[in-house]
């Protein structure tokens, strides 16, 4: 038993990729709306797994934050604005899907048969660990967010504004596409 | 430990997930999230060379690209609703006004 979960600990980060990769599927092969956000919920649960498995723990409660409580909570108002009527049943699937899910397949394959050797290879590099001596100064391990607010506050700090004004934009964009006509 | 191949490999199949996505499915709503999977892939990426690199900046960038998927999603909805509104549906192939 205790080897089973000790197992499971040291595989953390593929057990959320695998349930995240599930929930997209779900996410693309629902029939109704409301079950595809459902599936896209699923998925980015699992990716803010996958980033604690990684050590980020700021970004992993970020992406819960954001995803599950924000983006997902406005789809839902829209599914629930939008997909009330049933006069569209129709088809779910667009008519070149055969060629579409073939040629993504393909790519997929053609991308893991180059990178086979690299990616399943016995060279293939070690393990993902942080190398102390690169990490001098920013003790990513043990002090997540403030390492990353140095790095957000300090050295990308023009970005940041940016992206403040990107957001502004795109609130004001919001607020004038989706009025009524008369104000 | 995680291998860094790991996290690429199912970035990159999220990626093509959403790719697949955008390119089966007719309603927008739908096409919009699997745009974000897309961003959240990037996002792992991101995050998995900033650990191999043992520096901060992944994370930094990662969390900017949040946001910024933020506010396309919002953009992104305000755009299905206004179509919704003029045209009564949502369905991408009925959006064909452009057509010869």
């Amino acid at each position: 038993m205790e080897h089973f979960i000790e197992t499971i600990g040291r595989n953390m980060f593929a057990i959320f990729g695998v349930l995240a990769l599930v929930g997209a599927l779900l996410m693309i092969g629902a029939r109704s709306a409301i079950h595809s956000v459902l599936g896209f919920l699923f998925a980015m649960l699992n990716i803010a797994g996958c980033f604690l498995a990684l050590e980020a723990e700021f970004l992993g409660v970020a992406q819960i934050l954001v995803y599950a409580g924000g983006i997902v909570v406005l789809f839902l108002f829209v599914v629930m604005l939008v997909e009330m009527s049933k006069k569209h049943e129709g088809e779910v699937f667009q008519l070149q899907s055969r060629y579409a899910v073939l040629a993504v397949a393909g790519g997929v394959a053609l991308f893991l048969g180059v990178f086979r050797k690299a990616i399943f290879g016995a060279s293939s590099p070690e393990a993902l660990v942080l190398r102390p001596e690169l990490a001098k100064g920013l003790d990513v391990a043990h002090q997540n967010a403030q390492a990353v607010s140095r790095g957000l506050f300090a050295d990308y700090l023009l970005p940041f504004e940016i992206l403040s004004v990107i957001l502004l934009v795109a609130l004001v964009g919001a607020v004038v596409l989706a009025k009524t006509e008369r104000v | 430990m995680v291998s860094l191949n790991a996290v690429l490999v199912i970035s990159f199949l999220l990626f093509s997930i959403g790719i697949a996505g955008v390119l089966i499915r007719r309603n927008a709503l739908i096409i919009l999230m699997c745009v974000e999977l897309m961003l959240n892939a990037a996002n792992l990426n991101f995050i998995a060379f900033a650990r191999h690199s043992g520096s901060v900046s992944g994370q930094a960038f990662a969390l900017l690209v949040m946001g910024f998927a933020a506010a396309e999603v919002a953009v992104g909805l305000a755009l299905v609703v206004a179509l919704y509104r003029r045209r009564d549906t949502v369905q991408v192939d009925d959006i064909n006004l452009l057509k010869g």
